[in-house]
């Protein structure tokens, strides 16, 4: 999927992450499964953000479904 | 008299205003079926006998004192184990949640229970809703009524198998990555993911608020309209529910297809169809369109990057949501799903803040290039075969992950974006398992896609079809 593996995370730095968030240690095939799924979901974002995202406002999605659905009942 | 095995909710409905029949008599009947299949499915995590039936006579009396409570006045239902009320426990499928009580009900089942609905009990699910199998290490698989070897599909298994198997007129489910459609797919049944905020999400249990949908389980389009009316609209506790009117939903059904557009995607969605679903696919568009439908060709765009994009948001909610058992108790969550929350960890903050910009972005542009074109866009719920438990559990061999990938193929894309899609029955393969066509809207296009099924309905019989553990 995507060129993930040309810059793959790698299962000690996601170790390394979850210590630096408290977790008790990762054993290595959880660490390397996080770090596959991590991957291939930080490579989509790098696919698909082809695009200046400046004025792009995330917060309120809901309005822009409201906006782009037909007219009301 | 209606056969109680066999009648829809709405049926169901008629019959119990007609005085045909008491909601205790329907809900002792339900009940008689729940433990009578629940040790072969596993669909129930608690069949609540007492409350059920007290309810139902509560439902009894209000409508001997001529007081109607609403649309699903005395009618049978159950929900996922996830929706909060202070009076039960809610486990969320899970071994942490254990015996937790929620402080206040669940907007979605505290308006199924004011529009007079009877619940029959929590149903099973994947634990905390992460997995599209069905499989519980802590409470056990949950089956599908069809063969019970195979999996009932997830999170939402019991709601789907509980209604396939004739022991609840309609369930609630929740839908974060297919975890409605896949159950109703794998099940022969319909469930209905609705536009992100069109169903409140206050007292469900949380897995990402950006994307989590709550949504109905039923066997006809009509079924799905009434339960959709019942649960839809704005909640002050629940600011990403929308404030728009809610339709109502049944009014649409008998419209028919003629002059509407079907888009068949080019790309992505049809990639690895097994051929009997294609098969039956094919033959369902060919059956909408002799009834005046037309099928257009159309292009999702980024189609193969959307179920990632949405995983992105997905893990790093779910990581911050977990992230106290993550430290506290990890040896409480299984193996797999730990895996999961834990995602998060390793998906740096910018990329998970960039895949909630594109969003908007991304449904701009499908709703430019596949919305304009067509008005409801027609996908298999389910790439392949229902798989077996064996297949799809620890252990399951080489093919697991790619078969777990399958499950999702054509269902997640749509978790992200959050526009409706709906799974409707559409045949069986020749192992005898159900096929789902899968039907997706622009936002808040929920009537035009029961509108869609309720037509398709009425062309087929595979909804009347009665699993062989009935």
């Amino acid at each position: 999927m995507q060129d993930r593996d040309a810059v793959a995370l790698d299962a000690a730095t996601v170790a390394a992450l979850a210590r630096l968030l408290g977790y008790p240690p990762l054993d290595a095939e959880t660490a390397a499964r996080i770090a596959a799924g991590a991957g291939n979901a930080v490579a989509a974002v790098r696919a698909t953000a082809t695009v200046p995202l400046f004025d792009a406002e995330p917060g309120n999605y809901l309005a822009e479904l409201e906006r782009l659905a037909g007219p009301e009942p | 008299m209606i056969d109680t095995g066999r009648a829809t909710l709405t049926e169901a409905a008629a019959a119990l205003a007609r005085g045909e029949l008491s909601s205790e008599e329907l809900t002792r009947d339900c009940l008689a079926r729940a433990h009578r299949l629940n040790p072969a499915l596993n669909c129930f995590l608690r069949i609540e006998d007492e409350a059920a039936l007290a309810a139902a006579r509560r439902a009894d009396e209000a409508r001997a004192c001529g007081h109607p409570l609403g649309v699903l006045h005395g009618v049978p239902i159950a929900v996922k184990d996830m929706f909060y009320d202070p009076a039960r426990e809610t486990s969320s499928g899970s071994e942490i949640r254990r015996g937790f009580h929620g402080a206040a009900t669940a907007t979605a089942l505290a308006r199924l229970r004011g529009a007079g609905a009877i619940v029959l009990g929590a149903l099973n699910m994947t634990e905390f809703a992460l997995g599209p199998t069905g499989h519980n290490p802590f409470y056990g698989a949950c089956r599908n009524p069809w063969n019970p070897a195979h999996i009932a599909g997830g999170s939402s298994s019991g709601s789907g198998a509980a209604v396939a198997a004739r022991i609840a007129f309609g369930t609630l489910g929740s839908d974060t990555g297919g975890s409605i459609r896949l159950p109703a797919a794998a099940n022969g049944i319909l469930g209905l993911k609705p536009t992100y905020g069109r169903v409140p999400r206050t007292g469900a249990m949380p897995l990402s608020w950006s994307i989590d949908h709550l949504g109905p389980l039923a066997r006809t389009a009509a079924d799905l309209a009434r339960l959709l009316g019942v649960i839809a609209g704005h909640d002050p506790a629940d600011p990403s529910s929308s404030r728009r009117a809610v339709p109502d939903y049944e009014a649409g059904l008998g419209a028919g297809v003629a002059g509407l557009r079907l888009g068949v995607p080019g790309n992505f969605f049809f990639d690895g169809v097994e051929p009997a679903v294609a098969a039956a696919l094919e033959a369902a568009l060919a059956a909408l369109e002799e009834a005046g439908a037309r099928r257009v060709a159309v292009t999702v765009p980024a189609a193969e990057h959307l179920t990632e994009l949405g995983r992105t948001v997905v893990y790093t909610e779910a990581a911050a949501l977990h992230g106290h058992w993550l430290r506290t108790r990890p040896q409480d969550y299984s193996p797999q799903v730990r895996a999961r929350v834990a995602t998060g960890v390793g998906i740096p903050a910018a990329a998970y803040a960039e895949a909630l910009q594109l969003r908007a972005l991304l449904l701009r542009r499908v709703c430019a290039e596949v919305f304009d074109a067509c008005d409801v866009l027609v996908t298999p719920a389910l790439a392949i075969d229902v798989p077996t438990l064996a297949a799809t559990d620890v252990g399951g061999g080489a093919s697991m992950w790619s078969t777990i990938a399958q499950l999702l193929q054509c269902v997640a894309p749509f978790n992200y974006l959050g526009v409706p899609a709906l799974s409707v029955p559409a045949g069986f393969t020749p192992r005898g398992l159900p096929v789902g066509l899968q039907l997706v809207g622009r936002p808040f296009a929920e009537a035009t896609l029961l509108r869609v099924a309720a037509a398709y309905q009425r062309l087929t019989d595979w909804h009347e079809r009665l699993p062989p553990t009935h």
